[in-house]
């Protein structure tokens, strides 16, 4: 069961971000958000805390190698692409327009 | 590093074992004969077999569809169809292909070859593989029938509100879409448990998951997608039916709904559905193409990782399906950006295929035809895939003839092509003879040239502004050259997929036997007798690397002799091996279930459950649901051992227990992935709900529900009681002491989380008012429906201890039991603090 969580976590740390930063973005251009409360740097924020996630998991299978060297190196391909997915994905928080 | 398991030396058997074995497996995993064997088989060979032809037949009827549809479009102004009658036509093409064929047809292929290429003797859950089989066959027939009677939905095959609606599609026809619909999901389900299942825990001796066959990396991957992409689907589903039929407003902005919900519920099934075809399509190229280039494929792990990263990072794409719906540029941006990531991984895959041709040395061979077709196809839909994902572009073609090329590029191209080739490649295996007649070359000439002029013309004709769902078009729009080639090329087509429908079935019946393993693979399906026999391996194998047939050529008549695990049918009783899920090492035996109507029996009541309300026939669907428990319930009974039988001897020196004497038995892990399932449905609400509460236009509700003080206390202690009592039954069994105590706490805990819930259906009684009311309705009702699982669960327990079915090696049930108790706990109190929560900051 270990061996797949080290499969299957990163990524799966990916689309939570993703989604949540989502989440976020639209609770950002809701009713219930304050118009006085800049919305960009909440996004951020939160986009650099899943990067650091990302990089924690990675950090994390690097740290503590599985015994199979086949699921080690998948899962360090895994851990390396949620990480690359991360920054790409979310990407547009910094230059993009928030609620157009 | 634990030791892999390697072949032991045994004293070799006296020649001649292999036929005895033979006929006393035979005897033992028999079918019953005639057409009762049909109606209580559970052999994946029989249910393999049945969904290949069902699926095959359903992908005839919307091949016809299409005729239709091209038969229309071929000239302008069209009198061929009248617009009503078009509508049914589109929206039924889609919906068979995606529903009734797309996904039934590879897990047929995966129930029918899966165990071979295991190393194992049949699925986990064969009853569940049969179950399955007969709810598609029914809820499909049911889709099918109402179209013959003119009945069919109209809305496209993603029946977007409020053109779904009742106020603009009254009549059955939603309903028949939204209930056959919901079945056929039902079987997908049990399907994927029982696969996913089974790849992790029944193998071969020695299959660590770095020697798997790459297919069953691709199905567990799929397996694992139909569990997670299908619930929102289910989810959405239910919220239309229930405002088609009670009219609670979930998708009514004047009562605090919004159809923007609908359309992100179905894509966040309706993108990964495209990977959920695409990549056992690309799992069966994998496994094919180096056979026919007669070498390895290349870079194995990169491709299952390549594999693993698609299917994750295609449920962050579904928006990409909403671009014209206003959504903000940022939002359209993430998309944008998670779309063109999705490029990457396929295209190692592409490159490991290109780089596997590259090493070794392609031969000829049909299905190397079918998959070079596949090449030149699917790198097309890929490309305009990637230009779809640029929103400035999607804009301007969104809804024309473009986007419907596109799809047919991806879904022929990538799944029907590879999907085929898997059929001639297997056929050997399956039918046990070697293709005589050569119609299906002449089918591939015929199929692939045409399919690239139609789509092309199709392409084409978007780019010009055709739109898709309209009926026909003016003479003077410039598509008239386009649509005519297009339907002259889709008829050439057609005859090409009848020729290789008739060409399968002209070999399989007529052709002469053929040899074991024509193409020479190293993988263990091969390794079987062909036509594969009903116990698949006379022994199970014991295997060292990732071709075990290329590193022992003699591994075949080993099996055959009895020389692997459980080659001893003295016990006379249908058994297979379970692994440890990491190394592949010999765990427990399974003892199979035989014959048995009652997965039929179950699939009838479950059917009528969910197709009766489209007559509006709502108390049999009730007497059915009742059906539904009660069988449930006399299926499970029938398992289990009411002694403790101990380590069996599982051959090469092993002694292992039986499955029904671990904690962690099969249906612990079947409970496991089903639970998966419905965390994903249960997240779905939740996103539903705060979709509403922050984009929908007509919120807030006049008031939101105040929690009070009893209410809370009976949720806190409920959910507390629920969770300690099936533990402590669990910790009792084991000690060999009384279980009441615990199943009467978790009782209590039932009966208190259920009156919190039932708290909030007294104090807002009117779901069909606002969105918000009809919304906590439905998380109450999540939290009612698992309470009263957990309820007759317990009653089950109790009955099981007190018939003798428990003792502490048999404590797996118990833990089934807890792990549903934990599960409906965790969410429940999730579920009404999420009803709560606005009311208490006012």
């Amino acid at each position: 069961m270990i061996e797949i969580l080290r499969l299957s976590v990163p990524l799966t740390v990916w689309i939570t971000g993703f989604s949540a930063v989502y989440a976020v973005l639209g609770l950002t251009c809701s009713r219930h958000w304050p118009p006085d409360f800049e919305a960009r740097p909440v996004l951020i924020a939160l986009w650099v805390a899943v990067i650091a996630l990302q990089a924690l998991c990675l950090a994390a299978i690097l740290r503590a190698p599985s015994s199979s060297s086949f699921v080690q190196a998948t899962s360090i391909i895994l851990a390396a692409t949620a990480l690359v997915a991360a920054i790409w994905s979310m990407l547009p928080v910094i230059a993009t327009s928030s609620c157009l | 590093m634990t030791a892999t398991p390697q072949p032991q030396a045994k004293p070799k058997p006296p020649r001649g074992t292999a036929l005895p074995l033979h006929r006393a497996l035979s005897r033992i995993w028999a079918s019953d004969p005639r057409l009762r064997g049909w109606l209580t088989t559970s052999n994946n060979n029989d249910i393999g077999t049945l969904f290949l032809i069902v699926a095959t037949t359903f992908f005839v009827i919307g091949g016809i569809l299409a005729m239709l549809i091209r038969a229309q479009l071929a000239t302008p102004d069209s009198a061929y169809m009248q617009p009503q009658v078009y509508n049914q036509i589109f929206t039924m093409h889609g919906t068979v292909m995606m529903f009734l064929f797309a996904i039934p047809f590879f897990e047929a292929m995966a129930v029918l070859m899966l165990p071979s290429m295991l190393g194992t003797r049949d699925m986990a859950f064969p009853r569940l593989g049969a179950y399955g089989l007969w709810v598609y066959i029914f809820g499909g027939s049911a889709v099918i029938i109402a179209m013959l009677m003119g009945l069919a939905p109209d809305g496209g095959w993603f029946m977007y509100p409020p053109l779904s609606s009742a106020a603009f599609s009254p009549g059955i026809g939603a309903d028949v879409w939204l209930l056959g619909i919901a079945s056929i999901e039902v079987s997908a389900i049990a399907t994927a448990i029982e696969v996913a299942v089974t790849v992790l825990r029944y193998r071969a001796a020695g299959m660590s998951l770095s020697r798997m066959p790459i297919f069953a990396w691709y199905i567990l991957i799929v397996s694992v997608m139909i569990l997670t992409a299908f619930p929102p689907m289910i989810l959405g589903s239910l919220l239309l039916e229930t405002e088609r039929a009670l009219d609670w407003p979930f998708f009514q902005v004047e009562n605090g709904g919004d159809p923007l919900l609908w359309q992100h519920l179905f894509w966040l099934f309706g993108h990964p559905e495209v990977y959920i075809i695409f990549l056992p399509a690309a799992g069966m190229i994998a496994t094919i193409l180096p056979v026919m280039a007669r070498t390895n494929l290349l870079g194995y792990g990169w491709v299952v990782a390549a594999a693993v990263s698609l299917a994750v990072l295609s449920f962050g794409l579904w928006v990409h399906h909403m671009f014209t719906t206003g959504i903000p540029h940022i939002g359209l941006a993430f998309f944008s950006a998670a779309s063109t990531l999705v490029a990457v991984p396929t295209s190692i895959m592409l490159f490991s295929w290109i780089g596997t041709l590259w090493k070794g040395r392609a031969r000829m061979e049909l299905p190397m035809l079918w998959i070079l077709g596949f090449f030149a196809t699917f790198v097309i839909g890929g490309l305009t895939g990637v230009m779809l994902a640029v929103v400035p572009f999607n804009w301007q073609v969104h809804d024309t003839h473009f986007v419907v090329a596109h799809l047919h590029y991806v879904l022929i191209g990538g799944y029907v092509f590879p999907m085929i080739a898997a059929v001639y490649y297997f056929m050997p295996l399956i039918t046990g003879r070697t293709r005589f007649f050569k119609l299906g070359e002449v089918a591939f000439w015929l199929v692939v040239p045409a399919f690239h002029v139609t789509f092309l013309a199709v392409h084409m004709a978007g780019l010009l502004g055709q739109r898709r769902r309209t009926w026909t078009y003016d003479a003077d729009q410039g598509w008239e050259t386009l649509n005519l080639v297009a339907s002259v090329a889709s008829f050439v087509m057609a005859i090409g997929f009848a020729l290789v429908i008739l060409d399968v079935a002209v070999n399989a019946f007529i052709s002469a036997r053929g040899r074991r393993n024509p193409w020479g693979a190293g993988t263990l399906e091969w390794a079987a007798a062909i036509p594969s026999p009903a116990y698949g391996f006379a022994s199970i194998p014991v295997v060292t690397g990732r071709y075990p047939l290329h590193d022992d050529p003699d591994l075949a008549c080993r099996i055959a002799r009895g020389e692997g695990h459980l080659g001893d049918a003295s016990r006379n009783r249908r058994e297979t091996l379970i692994v440890s899920t990491a190394r592949g090492e010999p765990a427990q035996v399974a003892v199979l279930p035989g014959n048995s109507v009652m997965p039929f029996a179950l699939a009838v009541v479950t059917s009528t459950s969910f197709l009766a309300p489209i007559a509006g026939a709502y108390i049999l669907s009730g007497i059915a649901l009742i059906g539904v428990v009660v069988l449930a319930l006399v299926w499970a009974w029938g398992l289990g051992s009411r002694v403790d039988q101990g380590p069996v001897d599982a051959g090469h020196g092993a002694l292992l227990p039986l499955a029904t004497e671990v904690p962690d038995p099969p249906g612990w892990w079947g409970s496991l992935f089903l639970l998966l399932a419905d965390g994903v449905h249960f997240g779905s609400l939740l996103f539903g709900y705060a979709f509403l509460w922050t984009v929908a236009p007509n919120w807030p509700p006049q008031s939101y529900l105040q929690p009070d003080g009893w209410s809370v206390a009976l949720a806190l202690a409920g959910a507390g009681a629920l969770a300690a009592g099936p533990r402590l039954a669990v910790s009792a069994i084991g000690r060999r002491r009384a279980v009441w105590p615990a199943i009467a706490l978790g009782i209590g805990g039932v009966v208190s989380l259920t009156a919190a819930a039932a708290s909030i259906w007294l104090e807002r009684p009117n779901p069909a008012g606002h969105a918000y009311d009809a919304t906590l309705w439905l998380l109450a009702g999540h939290v009612g429906l698992h309470t009263v699982l957990t309820l007759i669960m317990l009653f089950y327990l109790a009955a099981r201890v007190a018939a003798g079915y428990a003792s502490p090696a048999r404590i797996g049930e118990a833990r089934i039991v807890s792990l549903w108790a934990d599960f409906t706990a965790a969410t429940g109190l999730v579920a009404l603090a999420a009803a709560w929560l606005p009311g208490s900051f006012g």
